[in-house]
């Protein structure tokens, strides 16, 4: 490497740990007053007693949503700005059992039925089990919770190669409008308006980033039943790119 | 019988924070006496001046001016006097480093401050399910 290169590099690492610092310090110290917001809104509520105009305890309820958006949002940029800083161990998984601990830990199941399929040599693998864990648990969620049909099918298929793994998350949802398609992995984009479905717009952002740490790569395409298709592929090896 | 109601010390510099542990305590109906510092530097100065019956227990906020609550558990930990009291972290901090920092100083218990009063009051309600314990 020439030494200008070299310099370029390592203002770029000064620059990359200046920016996570900033946004680690910025969310935690605008948590405060944005819980004295929740909090003061409760006590006022409180303090009207129980004969509350409606129309009061309605824009109280609202207040205290939008409150606590703001606190998905900071979270959110607080995980982000963390994703090469924390849960970096490498360890022993098994990938099966991981898909069940993921479908285990989601929110809402009811009417859900899950479909997997693996085409493994070994189930077991090291790699960074948390980061793995989350990337595939952000595919399950979005593939359940923007689901618009009765019955929702998610299909989980699981292959390897000799240097990957392929993930491929896919639904018999909704799928993705194609004019928006490139929005899906910026931050806090959301589909439908936030009124409509509450969701912050991150888990794909930040799976995404998570995989391009890694070395691997997300896709997305529609799916022949109009659903969605999420294509990961996951190196073997990894070796972390900052 | 009477009981006897353990002192409460709150370590936080928030009045909001503060108002709202008042709160929490008048919602559980929680009677203790309980005592405000606004950073570790007063909290050591009322512990050490006895300003203050010596209390049981100590909730403590991590992110402080002055000295911050893991430099504040630093020091009583080492003090003869003082190293006995339970001491409640409870912040907004969910970062690894504080946590293991406070349980290496032998906290009995970490609250994370939750965004809603609701979820807060229960919070409150375990301590207190703890705290009556040494008063039996």
């Amino acid at each position: 490497m020439t030494e200008s290169a070299q310099k370029c590099q390592e203002e770029l690492s000064a620059l990359k740990k200046e920016y996570e610092d900033f946004v680690y310090i910025v969310s935690h110290d605008i948590k405060t007053p944005m819980r004295a917001i929740a909090n003061i809104a409760t006590w006022i509520e409180d303090d009207l007693g129980p004969d509350i105009n409606i129309d009061i305890l309605n824009n109280f309820s609202l207040l205290k949503n939008r409150v606590a958006r703001l606190e998905n949002m900071l979270n959110a940029l607080l995980e982000l700005s963390r994703i090469n800083r924390t849960e970096m161990e490498e360890y022993e998984v098994n990938i099966p059992k991981l898909v069940k601990e993921c479908m285990a830990t989601l929110d809402n199941k009811t009417n859900v039925k899950f479909h997997e399929n693996y085409n493994l040599y070994n189930e077991n693998c090291i790699t960074l089990g948390k980061k793995l864990n989350k990337v595939i648990f952000n595919l399950l969620d979005n593939a359940v919770r923007f689901h618009d049909k009765q019955i929702k099918n998610v299909f989980i298929d699981i292959s390897e190669n000799e240097t990957e793994y392929q993930i491929k998350i896919s639904d018999d949802g909704p799928g993705i409008a194609e004019e928006v398609r490139q929005k899906i992995f910026s931050i806090f984009y959301t589909v439908n308006s936030k009124d409509v479905l509450d969701s912050t717009g991150a888990g794909l952002t930040i799976s995404s980033k998570i995989v391009a740490m890694v070395g691997g790569a997300i896709q997305y395409t529609p799916s022949v039943n109009n659903g969605s298709i999420f294509q990961i592929n996951w190196p073997k090896i990894i070796s972390v790119k900052n | 019988m009477i009981q006897k109601l353990v002192n409460i010390l709150l370590v936080e510099d928030d009045e909001v924070d503060v108002m709202n542990v008042k709160r929490a305590f008048t919602k559980n109906n929680i009677k203790n006496e309980l005592f405000v510092a606004g950073n570790g530097v007063e909290a050591l100065d009322m512990l050490r001046s006895s300003i203050i019956p010596l209390p049981r227990i100590i909730i403590l906020d991590i992110n402080m001016p002055k000295m911050n609550g893991i430099e504040f558990l630093k020091i009583i930990r080492e003090d003869e006097n003082l190293k006995n009291i339970s001491v409640f972290v409870m912040t907004t901090s969910n970062e690894d480093s504080d946590k293991i920092n406070a349980y290496n100083l032998n906290v009995a218990g970490y609250i994370l401050k939750p965004l809603s009063f609701e979820k807060f009051i229960n919070s409150v309600a375990t301590l207190k399910n703890f705290w009556s314990l040494c008063e039996m």
